[in-house]
């Protein structure tokens, strides 16, 4: 005899209240906006940069800490309780880390903008307690579960590299203050090279293992080259940062080796999802996943041939924003437009009991002109950079706005209606 | 080629069963996905899980597919899916 079916049987006991998951992604929807509003102030100064506070300082860390960290968080927990079957322990402490996040993200990035070294402080502690709380329930959610293997790896080595990053992020605010580190530019590239590659990369590898073939419809990806694209990640990522810490360039240019080996085995994971893809169309969000993965290998080519010296303009610069803006930014926001309307749609019910259309959740109109502007705004700044042009980086910087904006008006859209559904039922 | 797909299947006098038990994600998603989309393919398709496939519901109300639960325990989950359209 069947049970009458409820909307999602019990599985809502995993899912945290919608309003969690959707503060982290609108949050990171407005830091979006502000991370190219900052740079477009700070375009004269984006192409000849190589470290220091001030405005590129602030876009940067709205860039990294306001929209990438923001959405990993959010999404991260929303989707492990459900792929590990384990519910988070309490919800309060998920609140708990965005109400010190957003503050923390808010005082430090305007420290960096005006060279406030007190708000600066601040905000990096609010910060690092946030992240703890963050850390320490995605490490309990884990411990508590074996999930698959290779995933929860990567997870557990993006907790370490946090650690290690927010760890080098205090000592280099601090030194502002003191002036105690010796090398303070080798320190910050290491800080720059862990957090982006270590902890979002590691992150964006191993769950791109589970939400890509779950996108395109394709088999579970083989466990070997997930495995090998963790080792070599870690190996890379371990040379270059001795490499810079006690300045052996032989080193740094070892790691490049795992670095692009670390690549090839995840475009080829996702070439290999793509390709037994049983979805025979994969919309907007897979133009700017392909796109990123295009400037995955761009910037790793690109920071080659940095080391080299061989007279790229503005080589550390373009491949900063390479990696910022093109790789990580690209593929976070092709992944939050697939996933906000999806996980809206878990928590709400028509009148029939079922979720409503996904269509019906998605704001086309708005993630077009995002990805138009996007796209426009990375070869405008690039370029920009490239010819030390402050007009065409402004320009590219203007484009992005518009961009961010547009998206941002499409996950309010997806909020709007999901709040509204909610009301209604 | 149902080689490429994930699970096992058969058919029986009351509609299609996937049992995809013991599978990792997305396995049981993509599994059912493939079978639905099968030309003429109405249900009742009766699956067999070791997890509530939340994911898996945005995809059948976009297909038009109805759900219901026939076990709901923490450790297997069998649904029964119909074509409302």
């Amino acid at each position: 005899m069947n049970i009458p079916g409820s909307f999602l049987g019990g599985a809502q006991d995993r899912l945290l209240p919608a309003s969690i998951p959707f503060r982290f992604f609108l949050s990171a929807s407005v830091f979006h906006v502000l991370a190219w509003a900052v740079l477009f102030l700070a375009a004269d100064d984006l192409a000849g940069y190589r470290g220091g506070t001030g405005l590129v300082l602030a876009a940067i860390h709205l860039a990294t800490l306001g929209v990438l960290v923001m959405t990993a968080i959010g999404a991260s927990y929303q989707l492990l309780p459900v792929v590990t079957r384990r519910p988070m322990a309490r919800n309060w402490p998920t609140r708990l880390s965005f109400w010190l996040l957003l503050p923390g993200i808010c005082a430090m990035t305007w420290g960096m903008a005006t060279n406030a070294l007190g708000a600066m402080s601040l905000g990096s502690y609010l910060v690092t307690l946030g992240l703890f709380v963050f850390a320490v329930l995605t490490a309990d959610n884990l411990r508590r579960t074996g999930g698959i293997p290779e995933v929860s790896a990567h997870v557990w080595l993006a907790l370490v590299a946090l650690a290690v990053f927010v760890l080098i992020g205090l000592l280099l605010i601090r030194d502002l203050e003191t002036g105690f580190l010796a090398d303070h530019q080798g320190l910050a590239l290491v800080h720059m090279i862990v957090a982006s590659f270590g902890f979002m990369g590691l992150l964006v590898l191993g769950l791109s293992l589970v939400l890509i073939p779950m996108f395109v419809l394709s088999r579970s990806l083989p466990a070997r080259p997930g495995w090998a694209q963790a080792g070599l990640s870690v190996l890379a990522l371990t040379g270059f940062s001795t490499g810079v810490i006690f300045d052996v360039p032989p080193l740094q240019w070892l790691a490049l080796a795992p670095g692009f080996a670390a690549a090839a085995c995840y475009l080829w994971l996702m070439r290999m999802a793509l390709k037994t893809s049983m979805r025979k169309r994969l919309g907007l969000p897979f133009v700017l996943m392909r796109a990123s993965w295009g400037l995955l290998v761009l910037t790793l080519v690109m920071g080659a041939l940095t080391l080299t010296n061989i007279g790229i303009p503005n080589g550390p610069a373009l491949t900063g924003f390479l990696l910022v803006a093109g790789w990580l930014l690209t593929f976070l926001t092709g992944v939050l437009q697939r996933i906000m309307p999806f996980l809206a749609s878990m928590h709400v019910a028509d009148e029939s009991g079922l979720p409503p259309l996904l269509s019906d959740l998605s704001a086309e109109g708005p993630l077009k002109i995002h990805a138009v502007c996007h796209l426009a705004a990375l070869a405008a700044c690039s370029f920009g950079i490239l010819l030390d042009l402050t007009l065409l980086v402004q320009v590219g910087a203007a484009l992005g706005c518009v961009g961010a904006v547009a998206f941002a008006g499409s996950a309010g859209y997806v909020a709007t209606k999901l709040k509204r559904q909610a009301s209604s039922n | 080629m149902t080689d490429n797909v994930p699970g096992t299947h058969w058919q029986d006098a009351d509609g299609l069963h996937i049992d995809t038990r013991g599978l990792q994600p997305p396995d049981p998603f993509v599994a059912v996905i493939w079978h639905i989309e099968q030309p003429g393919q109405q249900g009742p398709v009766t699956v067999y899980l070791d997890r509530n496939p939340i994911y898996l519901f945005p995809e059948l109300a976009e297909r038009g597919w109805s759900y219901e639960y026939a076990l709901n325990t923490a450790d297997e989950v069998h649904l029964i899916l119909r074509c409302e359209t």
